[in-house]
């Protein structure tokens, strides 16, 4: 097999270029290190208090969605590869890989002495038997396994050896066997995965009570090691103590009752940093993605086909002051967005076209124009997060001020579901992130055929569809920027989405807690970073 | 009285029946199912996979025969597993009562410490600063939103004065020291609400009494006051407030979901609602069976209650 281009997220370098490149800048130490003897480090250690907005759903991680940022439990997965605070893929149980000239066969060489939490090896057979379990309908849920539909044949050819065939050529599969997607447990655990889950991440669990506390112990042969050879993590300890009121969150930290506090209200987090700095150290962690507007555009008088579909889109994209959602809801945090990405995102597009600006004596004209003033649109958000029914409302006063006739409601996910399925609604207030790799945004959200545009929006543009499937197989990052850029300027011009914010996760820690260093995908699977190598000063 | 609540309890048995029949029935007329939930947004809509989750959990049988099949395990004392942990309902949902019973009776128990001697005296020191500061007090209770004195109490006793945890739980019978330190603060919010109302109902129903022939015929007879008060009048109006009180701890037997939230409380009512926004019904059917359970029970000590203040109650 020839040594390939690897280029979708790390620049043109031989991937044996890269892994030297990414050893030497942030992991040399794990390419030099010998899991099983490396040493803790000395006065590194502590018990971290990690307060979270939410908890899990479940204990299996191929079952439920583990969320990176705000479960505790995250801290006891790993995928084959990690990803450092650049956002760029990187070796970790999978140290090296080769992609076949077609882009259909990926070879990986997995890392040796690696365990799971129970001693069992992390071995190609071992990483067989999961992919197979997430391409089981019956073993795993859908999202995670979405990742892998394009996935033939997944074959151990020696214990150290995975190679994954896939039915057609794609030059991102990477993102698909990163930590998130498909967390790794160990096969002969798999009795009690609903109850004590046995995984391969920085930290061991031990014990979880829903809504209360999750317990975990560090992970002594976990394969990642610092430059001098120690092994990561350094914490003795993790406890999650879930609390979903931001106000709670931010008074446990405040009183001393927990080290690390994530997702920071906005109202809070202004004031907070201004006036705690002495006390407490605060990140703002910008996500993969944004907060958008999606408008359903299956039937109605917004409907693709719509003889004046278009330019009633456009009607609704010019009605929305993005300024003042950045202000209202964001408190002045949040950075307005023209496509998916922002700007701490290496996929961020500057040269995007089609932008519609604010300017509802605009809407007023073309709702004139087509005799179509009070138009009735529904406005819609899910009721889990606030900010999403925030921005609703004030969508919904925008739209009545543009001249439609408009109505606000939120819904719990399971009834915006059934919305979405009958095309129900007129605009979604929604969110996406960790969307790393942009192909899952595109073929997911863009795409004609793309599962949610099926389900939601019904958008469809075949230059777009085409860009999209071609970017997917092209190596080079620039073409493909160029790809995405054409792409959502034509999702701008028929404004069938509309891209609003991109919304960073203010944390903020006790002074106590030194070298952490969280990332866009949370705390806890950040190559050299995050709680890995995170400690609390005694 | 053996008879009466033997009486009673047969009559309880019909009405679990129903129970159960009722909370079956309207969980699954809940829109949306839990197949939608196990399907994130993102993921494909694939008929295969619905109708093979449908199989396994038992949906794609006739509703009646789902019913029978899960009452005939509720009474072999199996609820079933959680549709989305997949763990036993008991551990997802059972083992959560004892600290919402915990967080009720304790919050009960301190409103009518508070509120009964504080309506007693309201209304026997009728229009005096006793009564004014009861009555200012109890409408405080009722008008300030229950959210917002607990995060105020909060604020107050766990950032500025430091006494108090913020949040959190321990069970009583483990760590009966810390239990009652994270239990101050809930307490507080429940019982200082529920005083509220119940200072009022004491104070109107004792003003009631006061005003009835027979306590003038007891004063007449040369009774002390505080004989004809505490003996007679206020065993009399104590009847409605054991109603209201019985209601309020039914009531919080269903679970307090915001104060269960704010104080990051292990309790019942914060399960039963996230179950609902994930329609995972076997925990929703077991949890508003085991809840509907328990107010009947409450119900039937509130009736025997009356029956002891007052033995010309009827049988009913």
């Amino acid at each position: 097999m020839s040594e390939q281009k690897i280029s979708n997220s790390f620049g043109k370098q031989t991937r044996r270029e890269f892994v030297a490149t990414a050893s030497a800048i942030a992991a040399s130490a794990a390419a030099a290190s010998v899991p099983g003897s490396a040493l803790a480090a000395k006065n590194k250690g502590g018990t971290l208090r990690f307060s979270t907005r939410a908890d899990a759903r479940g204990l299996d991680p191929q079952r439920n969605i583990i969320y990176y940022v705000s479960h505790p439990l995250a801290a006891t997965s790993g995928g084959l590869l990690d990803i450092d605070a650049n956002m760029d893929i990187v070796p970790a149980i999978g140290e090296e890989w080769t992609v076949s000239d077609d882009m259909k066969t990926y070879t990986f060489k997995i890392r040796k002495g690696v365990t799971f939490h129970n001693g069992a090896d992390v071995d190609a057979p071992a990483i067989k038997w999961n992919y197979d379990r997430v391409r089981d309908p019956k073993t795993s849920h859908s999202f995670h396994r979405s990742f892998f539909k394009e996935v033939e044949d997944v074959v151990a050819v020696d214990k150290h050896t995975l190679r994954i065939t896939l039915k057609t050529p794609s030059a991102v599969f990477l993102a698909s066997v990163t930590y998130y997607p498909v967390n790794l447990i160990a096969p002969n655990s798999v009795a009690q995965v609903d109850t004590h889950p046995v995984g391969c991440g920085p930290f061991k669990f031990v014990s979880w009570k829903r809504y209360a506390k999750t317990e975990m112990v560090r992970f002594e042969n976990f394969w990642q090691t610092d430059a001098q050879g120690n092994s990561y993590p350094y914490l003795d300890a993790i406890e999650g103590y879930p609390k979903k009121e931001d106000k709670v969150r931010l008074t446990a930290l405040r009183t001393g009752e927990v080290d690390l506090i994530e997702n920071m209200s906005y109202a809070d987090a202004a004031n907070f940093k201004k006036n705690e700095t002495a006390n407490y150290n605060t990140w703002d962690i910008p996500q993969v993605g944004c907060g958008y507007l999606a408008i359903q555009a299956k039937k109605g008088p917004f409907a693709m086909d719509a003889a004046d579909g278009k330019l009633m889109r456009q009607a609704l994209a010019h009605a929305i002051d993005k300024e003042a959602i950045h202000q209202a809801i964001f408190n002045g945090l949040s950075e307005s967005l023209n496509g998916f990405y922002g700007t701490a995102s290496s996929w961020h597009m500057p040269d995007i076209k089609n932008v519609k600006e604010y300017d509802p004596e605009k809407s007023k004209s073309i709702l004139r124009k087509l005799n179509a003033m009070n138009t009735p649109i529904a406005v819609v958000a899910r009721q889990a997060y606030s900010y999403m029914h925030d921005t609703g409302e004030l969508v919904y006063s925008m739209l009545q001020e543009a001249g439609f006739k408009t109505t606000n409601e939120v819904f719990d996910n399971p009834v915006l579901r059934k919305k979405y399925k009958k095309a129900d609604y007129g605009i979604d207030s929604t969110a996406n992130s960790y969307r790393f790799e942009p192909d899952q945004w595109y073929s997911v959200n863009v795409l004609s055929s793309g599962p949610s545009t099926k389900l939601r929006t019904g958008y469809k543009n075949e230059a777009a569809d085409k860009l999209i499937v071609a970017a997917r197989a092209t190596r080079d990052k620039q073409v493909r920027m160029e790809m995405y850029t054409d792409v959502e300027s034509m999702v701008n011009e028929d404004s069938a989405l509309i891209y609003t914010h991109g919304i960073p996760l203010t944390s903020a820690a006790t002074k106590k807690l030194k070298d952490y260093a969280p990332a866009f995908a949370g705390p806890f699977n950040i190559s050299n970073g995050g709680v890995r190598t995170a400690y609390l000063e005694s | 009285m053996l008879i009466y609540i033997i009486n009673r309890i047969l009559q309880i048995i019909p009405v679990i029946f129903i129970l159960s029949i009722l909370v079956f029935g309207f969980v699954h007329a809940l829109p949306g199912d839990v197949i939608d939930t196990l399907t994130a947004t993102d993921g494909e809509e694939d008929p295969e996979v619905r109708a093979a989750l449908e199989k396994e959990f038992g949906l794609d049988k006739p509703i009646y025969v789902q019913y029978f099949i899960w009452i005939g395990n509720v009474l072999q004392g199996d609820f079933g597993k959680s549709l989305v942990t997949r763990r036993p309902v008991n551990i997802e949902l059972l083992e959560r009562i004892p600290a919402t019973v915990y967080l009720a009776l304790v919050g009960i128990g301190l409103s009518i410490l508070i509120a009964v001697p504080l309506g007693t005296l309201a209304a026997v020191r009728r229009n005096t600063l006793t009564d004014y500061t009861a009555q200012i007090s109890s409408l405080a209770g009722i008008s300030i939103p229950e959210f917002w004195f607990a995060i105020l109490c909060i604020l107050l006793f766990a950032l500025h004065l430091g006494w108090l945890p913020s949040s959190g739980y321990a069970p009583f019978f483990s760590e009966p020291g810390k239990s009652i330190w994270y239990l101050i603060l809930p307490a507080l919010a429940v019982g200082f609400r529920q005083a509220a109302f119940t200072t009022r109902l004491t104070r109107s129903s004792m003003l009631d009494e006061l005003s009835k022939d027979y306590v003038d015929t007891a004063r007449s007879l040369g009774l002390s006051e505080r004989k004809v008060i505490y003996k007679y009048t206020l065993r009399n109006a104590m009847i409605p407030t054991i109603t209201i009180s019985g209601l309020q701890l039914a009531s919080l037997l269903g679970g307090t979901v915001v104060l269960e939230t704010i104080f990051s409380w292990p309790g019942i009512g914060l399960a039963i609602y996230s179950a609902i926004q994930l329609r995972d019904f076997p925990v929703i059917q077991a949890g508003v069976l085991v809840l509907g359970i328990m107010v009947v029970i409450i119900n039937l000590l509130v009736d025997i209650t009356y029956r002891v203040l007052n033995p010309r109650v009827g049988m009913g």
